[in-house]
C-alpha cells in the first residue's frame, strides 16, 4: 500500500473497530488472562524475549526506562496500610492490548501503526520515523522505542548469541517503535496453513509464545469470531463485549448478578476497546 | 576471494547450476577453480527438513534438577527456542523462565572453548589427549581414598560412568553438593514417611499450608507444582483451594497465598505443634502420641513465640478441620535452622495428624534401576569435603556441576582449603570462581549439544528416564560432553571393558537398546526402539510401589524458640529466587533482565528490609547499606519491602560473581560469603538461615533500577489489577 493511498483513504483504514455495519470477517484475535491463575513467575516474559528477538539493554539503559519487555509483569500491593501484605501481592501481565480504537493509531503522523483486518494493532517498522507520539498516547505504556541500534553498535547479541535470533521476526534497528504483536508471525503461518486447506484457523491451533509457556495456563488466546474458541466463550460468559465501553459488570442496576462476573478490561473508561480481558483474582475470605 | 571478473553467471556454474563449469576450469582465474577455496552446497538436509520451517526435537531441560521434558525448535541447523514437551507428566508442555533461558547457556559468548592448563597465573590451551594423559599421570601413585569427586546432583548414565570411574580409581569419595537443595526436608521426610521425596498432590488438596516452601518459584519442581496449583485453584474437585503460606520472607508462592503469615524466623515447628494442639482442642481426633507431644503448645504460648495471633491460629485450625484433605509442606525456610530437622519433623507430624498421608502425600514407585537413580546433592557433602581438604587428605579433586568457591559460606574457608589440593580438575562451561582455582579446566559441551540421560528426583507420575539429545551441532570443536570425558578417562583405566564404545553416544545407545525389554521396547527391533526413544525424549519406567509409613511422635525433639543476639540483632534470610537460584546461570542475560517478581529489581542485588525496621534505622530506599555478620560484610542497595518480618532482612543468592562472564561479573553482592557456618543438629546440613547480621547505612544512595514505576505498588485509584472475594464467585461454573 502506498503512502498516498494511505493518506487519501485514511478514514477508511483508520476506522477498523467493529461497528454494526462493519463486523470482523474471518478473524478477530483476542486474549483473556486469568489473574487468579497467574502467579507472576515471569515465564511469559522470558518466552517473549526468546520468540520476538527482544534486546537485553543492560542496567544503565534499563534505569533510563529503555527496557524492551513487550510482556511485563506488574506487581501491586494492597493500599490499606496494614503492617504486612497478608493477602499477598497482585500480579498483572501487561502487554499491548490491541485496542479496537487504539489511541496510538490516531496520532501516528505516517500511518506506521494501524489496525489490521484481523483486529491487530500493527506496527510497520519500515514506515516508522520515530516520532514516539504513539508511545506518549498509549495509556498502557506498552510501546518500546529503539533508542539505540541494539544489533550493531550496542552488540546485544554478541557472537554466537545472534544465532538464537528468530528468523521469522525482524530485528529492529535504531529509531523505530516496537511492541507486542500477538506473535503475528505465528498467526500468519497458521492462517496460511489453514487457507491452503480451505478453512479458517481452528481453536488451539496457534498459540502465542507467552500462552505456550505459562505454567498455570492463565492465558487464553484465540479468534473471537470463531464460536468454538475458548476465548470467545470466556468473553461471552463474563458478558464482556468488544465494542461496548460499559460492560454488564459495571451496570449497577444488575448489581446482584454483576458481582458474579470476574471479567473486565483495563481503562474501559478511556474507550480504547481493548482486545484483552482480565479475570479478577479471587481470594479466600475464610482465613 | 572471488574476483570482480567472476560474474554471477559463472558463480552459479561452480555450484553446479550451469553447464559450462568444465570449460571454465582450465582458465584458473578464480581461487575457487584453482581449488584454493572450496564451495559446497548449502546443506544436504534430511528429508523432513524444509528450509524456513522449524523442526522440533525432544530433549530434557538441564537448567535445574526438576527434569522438565522439552522440545527444541531447530531451523537451518540452529536451535532457536525451547518449548515444553506436552507428553511429559512433569511439565506437560509448559516451561519456566529459567528453562527458556537454556538457549543462552548454549549460545553464551563466554563459554570455554578448549582445555586449559594452569601455568603460573595463566591458562595455557592444550589438546584433549594431553589433558587426559595428564590426569592419568597425576593419578598414578595417589591412593584411591585421596582422590575426591565433587559434583552437583547427578543421575542417569553419566552417574553410572562416574561411579565406575570412581570405582576404577579405588576411591569412595563422591561428594554430591547442591547449595540450595531441600536436604533437611529430605531427611525428615525419610524419617516421617519412609521416602525422601513423597509425591505431593496439590491438585487434590482443599487447603495447602506451606511453611516456606516456594513451590511456585524455585522449590523442587516448580513447573509441575504450578500446574497442580492451577488445578487446585480451579476447584475441579469441589471448592476452590485455599493457600496459606507461613514464612518470614515473602516468596513468589507467598505472594500468591490467600493468607500470608509473617512468622518469627525459626519458629515454624512451634506453630505446627500449636496447630496440632488447636486441632485436638477443636475436636479433631489426633493420635495420642501426637496430641501428647503438642500438649504444651497452647495457642497463647505459640502466639507469643511465633508472633502469629491467637485468633489467626484458631481460624487456621478451624479451616483445616473443616476442609479436608489438606496438605502441609515443609520448605527451605523451615529447614534453614540449627533445629531445622525438628521443624520439619513437627510439620510432618501435622500432616499425619490431619490424615493427609496417603491422600495428598503419596508414595512414588521405587526406581527399578538403582544404578541410574539420582545421587542428590546436599550441603553436608561440601562440609565433609572441606574437612578432608583441610586435613590434606585430598590429592586430586575432580569438580563438576558445582561452583563451591562461589557458594561456600565464608566460615568454611573453602577457597583456602582448596588451595591445599595439589591437583584440581574442573569440568566447566565458564571460567567461574572454582575453575579459576583449578589446575586443569576441561570445557564442557552445552546441555543442548550433548547426549545423556537423567532421572528426576521428584517423580511427577511414575519414575521416568529422561533423554538428553543434541539439538544442534557443537558450536566449538574443542568442547566435550561430560559422558565422553568420563568414558575416555575410563578407557585409560579399564580399556578392555570399554573398548567397544567409540563414544558416549555409542555407549548410551547400547545401554538402552540392550535393556529395551525393561524400557517398554520388547518386540521392537533395535533401531525402531532407539528412534522411538529419541522421538519421545523420555522413557516411562515400571516400578514397584512403596508402602506408606506412620510417623511417630515419640522421637520428636521440640524445636527451640527463637533466640536473640544483641550484637547482631537481625536474621539474614538468603533468598533463593526463581531467576538466580544458586547463581550458576547468572551469565544468562535474560535472567538478569527479567525483573524479580516481588521487588521488580534487575541487574543487581538488594537488601529487603521491612519499612518499620528501616524507619528505626534511618534507612530509605536506595541507601547503600553495609550488612555485617560474624563471617563477613557486604554492601548492597536497600529496598523497603513489606513482605518480611521486622526481625529479618533478606538478600537474594546468586549475585556477586567475581568471574564467570560479562553478564554475571561484578553484578551485585554475594550473600553466600557472609553466611556463618552453622549446621543442622541432626543431619549436619549447613543451616542457611542461621546467620545473624547488623545493618547500617553507609551514607551513599542510589536510584534502584527496577521495573516498578514512581507510584510503587499503588494503583492510584485505577482499576488495574482487581481482586474479588471467593464467596462472590463460583469458579466451577466458568469456562
Amino acid at each position: 500500500m502506498s503512502v498516498t493511498n494511505l493518506l487519501e483513504n485514511w478514514s477508511q483504514f483508520r476506522h477498523k473497530h467493529p461497528v454494526e455495519d462493519k463486523p470482523h470477517a474471518e478473524y478477530k484475535w483476542a486474549m483473556s488472562i486469568d489473574l487468579d491463575a497467574c502467579t507472576g513467575c515471569n515465564a511469559c516474559s522470558v518466552a517473549c524475549y526468546a520468540e520476538n528477538n527482544l534486546p537485553v539493554v543492560g542496567k544503565e539503559k534499563y534505569s533510563h526506562g529503555f527496557s524492551h519487555h513487550w510482556m511485563r509483569i506488574e506487581r501491586y500491593w494492597d493500599e490499606d496500610g496494614r503492617e504486612f501484605p497478608d493477602q499477598g501481592a497482585q500480579f498483572l501481565p501487561m502487554m499491548c492490548q490491541h485496542c479496537e480504537a487504539a489511541p496510538c493509531e490516531t496520532v501516528c503522523p505516517v500511518g506506521a501503526t494501524n489496525h489490521t483486518g484481523d483486529g491487530l494493532n500493527s506496527q510497520v517498522y519500515n514506515r516508522c520515523i520515530g516520532s514516539r507520539y504513539c508511545e506518549a498516547n498509549c495509556p498502557y505504556k506498552v510501546r518500546y522505542f529503539n533508542w539505540y541500534d541494539y544489533p550493531t553498535t550496542n552488540n546485544v547479541w554478541p557472537e554466537p548469541m545472534n544465532q538464537q535470533l528468530n528468523p521469522d521476526v525482524t530485528v529492529r534497528g535504531k529509531g523505530v517503535m516496537e511492541k507486542c504483536t500477538f506473535c503475528v508471525q505465528r498467526l500468519t503461518v497458521a492462517k496460511s496453513d489453514a487457507r491452503s486447506q480451505g478453512r479458517t484457523v481452528r481453536d488451539g491451533e496457534v498459540q502465542t509464545a507467552c500462552q505456550q509457556a505459562c505454567p498455570t495456563g492463565a492465558i487464553t488466546f484465540g479468534n473471537l469470531v470463531d464460536p468454538e474458541a475458548r476465548v470467545g466463550k470466556q468473553w461471552m460468559q463474563q458478558q464482556v463485549e468488544l465494542a461496548v465501553d460499559h460492560q454488564a459488570k459495571d451496570q449497577h442496576e444488575h448489581a446482584e448478578q454483576a458481582s458474579k462476573l470476574r471479567g473486565y478490561r483495563i481503562f474501559e473508561e478511556l474507550r480504547p476497546y481493548p482486545s484483552v480481558m482480565y479475570l479478577e483474582r479471587v481470594r479466600e475470605s475464610a482465613v | 576471494m572471488i574476483e570482480n571478473s567472476f560474474n554471477r553467471r559463472d558463480f552459479l556454474k561452480v555450484l553446479g547450476w550451469g553447464g559450462a563449469a568444465v570449460t571454465l576450469s582450465g582458465c584458473g582465474n578464480t581461487s575457487v577453480e584453482d581449488g584454493r577455496e572450496l564451495v559446497t552446497s548449502y546443506s544436504e538436509p534430511a528429508e523432513y527438513v524444509i528450509p524456513s520451517i522449524g523442526v522440533y526435537f525432544n530433549s530434557t531441560c538441564a537448567q535445574c534438577d526438576a527434569g522438565c521434558n522439552i522440545m527444541g525448535k531447530v531451523r537451518e541447523g540452529r536451535v532457536l527456542k525451547l518449548e515444553g514437551n506436552s507428553q511429559s507428566a512433569i511439565n506437560r508442555g509448559k516451561m519456566c523462565g529459567l528453562g527458556q533461558a537454556g538457549v543462552q547457556a548454549h549460545y553464551n559468548p563466554d563459554r570455554l572453548r578448549e582445555p586449559l592448563l594452569r601455568t603460573g597465573d595463566k591458562g595455557e590451551a592444550i589438546s584433549w589427549d594431553t589433558a587426559l594423559e595428564l590426569i592419568n599421570a597425576k593419578l598414578d601413585g595417589v591412593q584411591g581414598n585421596q582422590i575426591a569427586f565433587l559434583t552437583g546432583g547427578i543421575s542417569g548414565h553419566v552417574n553410572v560412568l562416574l561411579k565406575n570411574y570412581i570405582d576404577a580409581l579405588g576411591s569412595a569419595k563422591h561428594f554430591a553438593y547442591e547449595a540450595v537443595a531441600p536436604s533437611v526436608v529430605r531427611a525428615a521426610n525419610k524419617k516421617a514417611y519412609g521416602v525422601e521425596m513423597p509425591r505431593l498432590r496439590l491438585d487434590k488438596a482443599k487447603v495447602i499450608v506451606s511453611f516456606g516452601a516456594d513451590f511456585l518459584g524455585a522449590w523442587v519442581s516448580p513447573v509441575h507444582f504450578a500446574q497442580q496449583y492451577a488445578q487446585f485453584r480451579k476447584a475441579s474437585n469441589g471448592g476452590r483451594g485455599v493457600l496459606v503460606q507461613i514464612e518470614s520472607k515473602m516468596t513468589l508462592t507467598g505472594a500468591n497465598a490467600d493468607r500470608w503469615l509473617a512468622i518469627r524466623p525459626g519458629t515454624e515447628g512451634i506453630l505446627a505443634l500449636g496447630l496440632i494442639n488447636a486441632l485436638g482442642a477443636g475436636g479433631v481426633k489426633v493420635a495420642a502420641d501426637a496430641a501428647g507431644a503438642a500438649k504444651a503448645y497452647t495457642p497463647e504460648r505459640v502466639s507469643t513465640e511465633t508472633g502469629i495471633s491467637v485468633e489467626q491460629i484458631t481460624k487456621l485450625a478451624a479451616l483445616l478441620k473443616e476442609r479436608t484433605p489438606s496438605l502441609v509442606i515443609a520448605g527451605s525456610a523451615a529447614e534453614g535452622y540449627a533445629h531445622g530437622s525438628h521443624n520439619a519433623a513437627a510439620i510432618a507430624l501435622l500432616n499425619q495428624a490431619l490424615g493427609n498421608v496417603g491422600k495428598t502425600v503419596e508414595f512414588p514407585a521405587a526406581l527399578p534401576f538403582p544404578q541410574i537413580a539420582p545421587t542428590v546433592g546436599n550441603r553436608y557433602a561440601l562440609h565433609a569435603l572441606n574437612d578432608d581438604m583441610a586435613h590434606d587428605q585430598v590429592k586430586v579433586l575432580f569438580n563438576f556441576g558445582a561452583n563451591p568457591v562461589f557458594t561456600a559460606p565464608a566460615g568454611l574457608k573453602f577457597k583456602e582449603n582448596l588451595g591445599k589440593v595439589p591437583f584440581k580438575v574442573a569440568f566447566a562451561h565458564y571460567m567461574d570462581e572454582t575453575a579459576l582455582q583449578a589446575d586443569l579446566v576441561l570445557p564442557l559441551d552445552s546441555a543442548l549439544e550433548e547426549w545423556g540421560t537423567s532421572v528426576p528426583e521428584y517423580a511427577a507420575e511414575g519414575a521416568q528416564l529422561n533423554v538428553h539429545q543434541p539439538l544442534m551441532e557443537k558450536l566449538y570443536p574443542g568442547t566435550r560432553a561430560t559422558g565422553d570425558i568420563l568414558l575416555a578417562l575410563l578407557k585409560l583405566r579399564r580399556a578392555q571393558e570399554y573398548k567397544g564404545y567409540e563414544d558416549f553416544y555409542a555407549y548410551l545407545r547400547s545401554a538402552l537398546v540392550q535393556n529395551k525389554a525393561a524400557l517398554g521396547g520388547s518386540g521392537k527391533d533395535d533401531d525402531t526402539f532407539w528412534s522411538a526413544t529419541l522421538s519421545n525424549g523420555l522413557v516411562k519406567l515400571p516400578g514397584a510401589s512403596n508402602a506408606a509409613r506412620k510417623t511417630s511422635a515419640t522421637t520428636l525433639v521440640f524445636p527451640a524458640p527463637a533466640a536473640q543476639d544483641g550484637a547482631y540483632p537481625l536474621r539474614l534470610i538468603p533468598a533463593v529466587t526463581a531467576n538466580m537460584r544458586d547463581g550458576r546461570h547468572a551469565n544468562q542475560p535474560w535472567l538478569q533482565e527479567s525483573p524479580d517478581p516481588l521487588t521488580t529489581i534487575v541487574w543487581d542485588s538488594w537488601v529487603e528490609i521491612h519499612p518499620k525496621t528501616a524507619a528505626r534505622l534511618g534507612i530509605v530506599e536506595g541507601d547503600i547499606v553495609e550488612v555485617a555478620s560474624k563471617s563477613g560484610t557486604l554492601k548492597a542497595q536497600a529496598y523497603l519491602f513489606p513482605g518480611i518480618h521486622p526481625d529479618a532482612i533478606s538478600i537474594p543468592l546468586g549475585y556477586g560473581h567475581q568471574a564467570m562472564g560479562r553478564y554475571a561479573k561484578d553484578i551485585g553482592a554475594n550473600a553466600f560469603h557472609i553466611m556463618d557456618a552453622v549446621f543442622d543438629s541432626e543431619t549436619g546440613e549447613l543451616a542457611m538461615h542461621e546467620t545473624r547480621v547488623k545493618i547500617s547505612p553507609t551514607g551513599q544512595r542510589v536510584v534502584i533500577v527496577k521495573d516498578e514505576g514512581s507510584a510503587g505498588g499503588k494503583q492510584m485509584g485505577k482499576k488495574i489489577a482487581v481482586r474479588v472475594s471467593s464467596e462472590k464467585v463460583d469458579l466451577s461454573e466458568e469456562v
